[in-house]
């Protein structure tokens, strides 16, 4: 399979990857960076466990993503979010409200939070039912998922409004 | 009431923090040095075929593989992934007729994706595209897809151990006239004023849990098996691998990783007899293997779905006299939880209402499906929707109240529970029933929708249920749990209990840390380690906080029985008379003081002194254990109450409104219970309307994928009410009952009453899909 070098930069760290043509984002992220955060549900873009964020916001499936397409691109997983051992407002959110249960689904789901709130801050209840859609939890029925991300909004205003 | 410190309370998870950043390590996460990846290769085209031919020598010489295996490659006896086997005494499990009719690589394919032979190379790609250059060539059989068609007498034969292809029956040894019940039924059907009566069917649902299976396994220099996997029960896959390969329990370990879902689909053993047979073929190295989703769907166990037959007999005084039921399931290729689901499902039955006689004949024959085994509810689901929808159609004859009548026939304490002689201990049903009635407004909207003509159609309906918090004493409950305290007066708990994301593990730390008066902060859970924890059967039958909790309650009592001992001689006071605050130990008749730091301390660094050689104080770190055996059962209630709205034009359901109140004993961990009524309740809605694997003619799966098999996802949910109804069980620890697979069940009654409500159909078949809907409307002479 045909190879190309290209760069990276994940969770702010700058690198140089080889890839195959071939490879999905998924894969070099967790078999070449080793970076186990980003999860295989399915491979088939259909549950949203291997939601990563490029250049800030855009939420995108890694399972579908061919790691070639994403020279020069910034990818944030779940553990990039954490700073310094702090955990970000909305993984915060989702600890306090009980959004976790396996976790399998979690880093993705926190993810596609930080995107839905990235589009609007305060996002309505059926809004943010709808954005989660592509993103599958089989623990929660997405009642206590629905609370964190409200709470997420309200830490993160509260945030902007201390800076 | 008492005042806890952390019971009660819904204090952060203990886990969630790094599932939150994403650092939780599952199976599939984990890379060793030297790794090797397995890939299984599977029969996808037929269902039911003979394998005339395997060549391997393609393969085999394909780049990066290090070993290629088929049958005769792998040691081992046959096997069952369930774990019943070590539930119960083995003339007991004879006596069912429990067997072992599975091999790791078969050449008798009973169902899409059996396992035909393995590739071992050096990475995932390599072991794919070597796969793909096995030649296997099939004799296909006849496809059998229900009971009936594998039950005849020139059907071919899944195993010599089960003649007619029936899997399972009830036993005449255990069960007169292989029934479960009591009374006679016939008389009591004959001089009923009325019943009630049909056949229904019950869906093949999957658990779906988000972490398809993986493994990783090792076979050290030493010939010492070391297996990495999600499993529900990681000591009985430790026995169970040792059994199955004359390996003493010693020469196994098994290392639980973090558990992405279970919900019984990681009961027992999955993939594990596989990657241990790979990693004996390559002893030194390390072979991982995970599964596809694709693969965890054609290739582990479901629901068991089948006909189900009720009758029930009423008197005019609303007496529910007789229940008769036949519950015929579909088992897949497989025998697995053969006898488990058989009968639970009848015993879910004979525990909910005052029958005057019941009788529940269970039988599960061979089917060309994947293999059906523990699923959330284990058979309580199946009769939920069943039993819930007759009592329902009888209160429209009797013209009675659905939830004046339940709360008039529910068993309650001192009526004989799921296993008849073992009594309910608690029961807080009237209260749940109250409570949800008055949260979904019951009385004012079965008014309301009354005589409803427009096209979009109202209806509530409510359900009850009973479960059970353990499987004593038909199974083994037990659990081994170790509390040490540590130099610095924190403290370690040791046991084998489960996490599958239920919360399980905060609840039970919860329980330490109330028990030893310690902070949560102070104490250390040590989990998911077959060799250094003693036994625990593993996470089944809603049993880990009842029993598992129970064991670290009287280990952290032993525990703490001790320090308060050395405490009595450090102070010159009798222990009773000592009290502790703030981890320290305080006398008050003398108002002396010792802290538990010092005492633990002074018992782990025991010096002697260089002068005199007197030790620094009573000698030996305090370690206390429990092995508890569970003495009961005390089974938690739950009311669900259902809003749904039904398009009469389109037969789509919409969910309005759920409300849950569940008698949970007492929540030790309320965001816990509440989390597990909400998750439960999206699967029990999913039975109700949409969940099913189908199968085409040939027995193919055409819908083994996310996008196919349709799940409620977060706009399709109704607002969703759970109700905590806190009246502590006299038996459970600190009063808990069980609140891990209930939420599921009773959902599906209230939603198919519901929909009873709006439309005035019953849907007999589950999941209660719009072409149903609409064809029951066109049978009843109700379309729009």
């Amino acid at each position: 399979m045909k190879k190309r070098d290209i760069t990276l930069t994940v969770n702010g760290e700058v690198m140089e990857v080889t890839v195959a043509a071939n490879q999905t984002l998924l894969e070099v992220l967790r078999e070449t960076i080793e970076l186990t955060d980003t999860k295989y549900g399915c491979g088939t873009g259909e549950c949203g466990a291997c939601t990563v964020l490029v250049d800030g916001s855009k939420p995108i499936l890694s399972c579908l993503t061919l790691a070639a397409t994403m020279n020069g691109k910034s990818i944030t997983t779940a553990a990039g979010l954490a700073k310094d051992g702090e955990l970000h407002p909305v993984q915060q959110a989702f600890v306090e409200e009980a959004g976790i249960q396996c976790g399998f689904c979690t880093p993705g789901m926190v993810l596609k939070t930080v995107s839905i709130l990235a589009e609007n801050p305060h996002p309505s209840e059926d809004e943010i039912r709808h954005k989660l859609e592509g993103n599958i939890c089989r623990c929660t029925g997405y009642a206590k998922i629905v609370k964190s991300v409200q709470r997420a909004a309200d830490l993160m205003s509260a945030g902007k409004a201390a800076e | 009431m008492t005042a806890f410190t952390t019971i009660g309370k819904s204090v952060p998870k203990i886990d969630v923090k790094e599932k939150a950043t994403g650092h939780a390590l599952y199976a599939a996460d984990l890379k060793m040095p030297g790794m090797l990846f397995g890939k299984i290769v599977r029969c996808l085209q037929h269902a039911h075929a003979k394998v005339v031919r395997l060549d391997l020598s393609v393969a085999a010489k394909m780049p990066g593989v290090i070993k290629v295996l088929g049958p005769d490659d792998v040691k081992g006896h046959p096997y069952n992934t369930g774990v019943l086997d070590l539930m119960v005494p083995e003339h007991v499990g004879q006596m069912l007729g429990d067997i072992e009719d599975q091999v790791v690589f078969t050449r008798h394919v009973k169902h899409q994706g059996d396992a035909i032979c393995g590739i071992i190379a050096r990475s995932e790609e390599q072991a794919e595209r070597a796969a793909e250059k096995v030649i296997v060539d099939y004799e296909p059989l006849p496809v059998y897809l229900t009971a009936e068609q594998s039950m005849q007498p020139d059907a071919v034969q899944f195993t010599p151990l089960k003649p007619g292809n029936r899997a399972f029956q009830l036993p005449g040894e255990m069960f007169p006239n292989n029934a479960y019940g009591w009374g006679d039924v016939d008389d009591a059907m004959a001089k009923a004023d009325f019943f009630v009566e049909d056949t229904f069917y019950v869906p093949k649902q999957k658990q779906c849990q988000m972490e398809p299976h993986a493994y990783v396994a090792k076979v050290d220099d030493g010939g010492r098996l070391h297996c990495w996997t999600s499993t529900q029960m990681p000591k009985c896959v430790h026995i169970k691998l040792a059994r199955m390969f004359d390996l003493p329990m010693s020469k196994v370990t098994v290392t639980q990783t973090v558990v992405g879902g279970g919900f019984g689909a990681r009961l027992g053993m999955i993939g594990e007899p596989i990657v241990a047979a790979m990693a004996m073929a390559v002893p030194g190295r390390p072979v991982k293997l995970q599964y596809s989703r694709e693969e965890d769907w054609i290739a582990s166990e479901s629901r068991h779905p089948g006909k189900y037959w009720m009758k029930i007999g009423f008197a005019k005084t609303g007496e529910p006299v007789a229940v008769d039921a036949l519950f015929r399931s579909y088992k897949g290729g497989y025998y697995t939880q053969g006898s488990g689901v058989a009968f639970t499902t009848g015993s879910w039955l004979g525990g909910m209402y005052k029958w005057g006689a019941c009788r529940y004949l269970g039988e599960t024959y061979y089917t060309n499906h994947a293999p059906c085994g523990a699923y959330r509810g284990y058979g309580n689901p199946q009769t939920n929707f069943v039993m819930e929808q007759l009592i329902e159609r009888a209160c429209g004859k009797m013209g009675a109240d659905p939830v004046e009548w339940r709360k008039k026939w529910h068993k309650t304490v001192g009526d004989d529970g799921w296993c008849p002689g073992v009594t309910y201990p608690s029961c807080a049903l009237d209260e749940c029933l109250d409570r949800g009635a008055a949260a979904i407004g019951w009385s004012e909207k079965r008014k309301k929708f009354a005589g409803q003509t427009g096209i979009k159609r109202r209806g509530v309906g409510v359900s009850v249920m009973t479960h059970t918090s353990g499987a004593f004493p038909m199974l083994l409950e037990h659990t081994t749990a170790t509390v040490r305290i540590n130099e610095d007066a924190s403290a370690e708990v040791m046991l084998a209990c489960s996490d599958m994301g239920q919360g399980a593990h905060t609840a039970l730390q919860q329980i330490a840390a109330e028990t030893l008066g310690f902070p949560m902060a102070d104490i250390h859970l040590k989990t998911g380690d077959s060799e250094s924890s003693g036994f625990d059967i593993g996470a089944h039958a809603s049993r880990t906080v009842y029993v598992g909790g129970a064991a670290v309650k009287s280990a952290c009592e032993n525990a703490r029985k001790e320090l308060f001992d050395r405490a009595a001689q450090y102070l010159d006071c009798p222990a009773d008379q000592l009290t502790m605050r703030d981890k320290v130990i305080h006398a008050q008749a003398t108002n002396r003081s010792i802290s538990v730091a010092e005492i633990s301390a002074r018992g782990v660094f025991n010096y002697p002194d260089p002068a005199t050689g007197e030790r620094s104080g009573i000698p030996g770190q305090i370690q206390a254990y429990s092995s508890h055996l569970a003495t009961h059962n005390s089974p938690p209630f739950a009311a669900c109450f259902a809003e749904v709205e039904v398009d009469m034009e389109t037969g789509e359901v919409k969910l309005i409104e759920l409300v849950n109140a569940h008698d949970v004993g007492r929540a030790i961990h309320p965001a816990s219970v509440e989390g597990n009524l909400e998750g439960g309740a999206q699967q029990g809605m999913g039975f109700a309307l949409t969940e099913e694997i189908y199968y085409d003619d040939k027995g193919l799966c055409q819908n083994n994928s996310f996008t196919d098999y349709k799940m409620l996802g977060p706009s399709d949910m109704p607002k969703l009410t759970s109700i905590l109804v806190e009246d502590p069980d006299p038996i459970g620890p600190y009063g808990a009952k069980s609140a891990g697979e209930a939420g599921i069940v009773a959902p599906i009654g209230a939603v198919a009453n519901a929909i009873y409500h709006a439309t005035g159909v019953q849907i007999l078949d589950a999941p209660i899909t719009p072409e149903k809907i609409l064809k029951a409307l066109k049978a009843n002479g109700l379309s729009m």
